[in-house]
């Protein structure tokens, strides 16, 4: 890896292996790098900790999406899901266990995948893909279940609403739809641009950004991040961030949210930002919290540089591990 | 005594020499001058002074050594006192631990109930956003009346446009069963006149 490719090396996605010793990044090139958190986080940790102990092509393209299950790591690139074992990556044996394409209808162009997320009440994976539909796998027989349609344009996150069985979907068109995981239907089409609060056309109406609580969903992207509460589908909170952002999520009582610029901002759920802490990629692209382990609970994010910030304090960045 | 080595015994003369040294070699001196004093041909008062000298360095060994037991007693006291400070604070340091995990819930539970303050707060402004429930109530009963009045009045209209309708409907039958009659009585009119004429000009 020459010194100009890791200097446009962008991470785009990142996933905390099930024990949460590991954590395995996804970047533009189609490379899966996984770095020993248990190793870098240790007292007597070097500079080598830092750097990945295994680095593998995954894909050809870039690879957007990574989701972690019990035991397998699910990758998402060049229009392909692949499965690898977690264990036998730790142990440096790079042979996936299948790759699966959704049944695109064009065969003119390899829609990308841009987001995954797991169903844990069916043991489905939900894709969301550039054909602007979602797919469903069913992660047990290993078949495409559904497709979703509905949207018109693709689609760039997904996620689950646990409580009610629902899917969520953000596309670039600029609707969030709420899709019934049993009949397949979309439920709920909420217009995040056409809301005046929330809106900024100077940026466009795509939605990038979407997370959920089962009862209050964030989403964001072209229009201000906004928290939203679903029972009522009114938007209750509009955060003043300047850029767009890209990931969000809920932790305790706080919204971490990244995208444009080189910060995590850090939000309270009325609506003011409470601090941004400066971390070193330019734009950020993804952001994870490892909730699975208690002695490595971190924060790592990861954008438009080949360096991956880790936030032992969620105050300040403690170190950056690089590819 | 065999087990004690040569080799223990110098160094545990050479341990104690440091304040030893006056101490071994004044009971060496006391010991030679008690021989000397025995074995001495000399007079009475020069053996009585020898004698009280060698009371007076008797009585400093016995002084040293009751200092030198002294010492010792402290020094285990002292010990004893290091022990208990030393595990008083070993069990401060395990309350405190136990007082930093119950802060750490605490601050849990009072992340979560600042989050649920948070939610409410979002919801509450949207609520208030909307307009008052009884005023809604009023509006809707008013429109209720209005509506009910209004469709009493159609009600009206209708039954009236109904009854003028039959009331025109018997007033056009009759005029027509008049035009038919009148018709009738002329066409019989005319027939009675040309049988009539036809007749007058037959004759």
């Amino acid at each position: 890896m020459g010194p100009v490719e890791l200097l446009h090396m962008s991470v785009f996605s990142q996933s905390f292996s099930p024990c949460g010793r590991f954590l395995a990044a996804g970047n533009n090139y189609g490379e899966i790098a996984l770095f020993s958190l248990a190793a870098a986080l240790s007292p007597d940790a070097t500079a080598a900790n830092q750097k990945p102990v295994l680095t593998f092509t995954a894909h050809e393209g870039p690879v957007f999406s990574l989701l972690s299950t019990d035991s397998v790591l699910l990758s998402a690139g060049n229009g392909e899901v692949s499965a690898w074992n977690w264990t036998e990556l730790i142990k440096k044996n790079v042979k996936p266990l299948w790759t699966k394409r959704p049944n695109y209808k064009s065969s003119l162009e390899i829609p990308e995948i841009n987001s995954m997320a797991i169903n844990p009440r069916d043991d489905s994976l939900a894709i969301g893909a550039g054909d602007n539909n979602v797919h469903i796998l069913d992660l047990e027989h290993g078949a495409f279940k559904a497709t979703l349609q509905g949207h018109t344009d693709y689609v760039h996150c997904v996620c689950i609403r646990e409580r009610e069985a629902e899917l969520l979907s953000g596309s670039e068109d600029g609707a969030v739809r709420m899709w019934d995981c049993r009949t397949g239907q979309s439920v709920h089409c909420i217009e995040v641009h056409k809301y005046e609060s929330c809106a900024r056309p100077q940026h466009g109406k795509w939605i990038s950004c979407l997370t959920t609580d089962s009862d209050w969903m964030l989403c964001g992207g072209g229009p201000s991040l906004s928290l939203w509460h679903l029972r009522s589908l009114s938007p209750t909170s509009v955060f003043p961030l300047s850029g767009c952002q890209r990931r969000a999520a809920f932790h305790q009582d706080m919204i971490l949210a990244v995208g444009d610029g080189a910060f995590v901002s850090h939000c309270l759920l009325g609506g003011e930002v409470k601090g941004q802490i400066p971390c070193t990629p330019p734009s950020l692209n993804t952001l994870k919290l490892n909730t699975k382990s208690s002695e490595h609970r971190v924060l790592t994010v990861g954008g438009g540089s080949s360096k991956i910030d880790v936030f032992t304090n969620l105050s300040y960045r403690a170190f950056s591990l690089s590819f | 005594m065999g087990a004690v080595t040569d080799d223990e015994v110098i160094r545990k003369r050479l341990l104690i020499d440091g304040d030893g040294a006056g101490d071994d070699r004044r009971i060496n001196l006391l010991l030679k001058s008690f021989t000397k004093w025995c074995h001495s041909p000399g007079s009475p008062e020069e053996g009585f002074t020898q004698y009280q000298r060698m009371l007076g360095t008797l009585a400093q060994c016995e002084f040293s050594m009751g200092k030198t037991l002294m010492v010792y007693d402290m020094n285990l006291r002292e010990m004893e006192n290091y022990e208990k400070i030393y595990s008083n604070i070993e069990q401060n340091i395990t309350s405190a631990h136990d007082k930093i995990a119950e802060c750490k819930k605490e601050i849990q539970r009072a992340k979560r109930i600042r989050k649920n303050r948070q939610e409410y707060d979002a919801l509450a402004k949207i609520i208030q956003q909307h307009p008052d429930r009884h005023e809604t109530l009023k509006q809707l009963e008013a429109l209720d009346k209005e509506l009910q009045h209004l469709s009493h009045i159609k009600e009206n209209v209708d039954a009236k446009l109904e009854l003028r309708k039959k009331q025109f409907h018997v007033l056009l039958t009759t005029i027509q069963e008049l035009q038919q009659t009148l018709e009738n009585d002329e066409k019989s009119d005319n027939d009675d006149q040309s049988q009539e004429s036809p007749a007058q000009n037959g004759e």
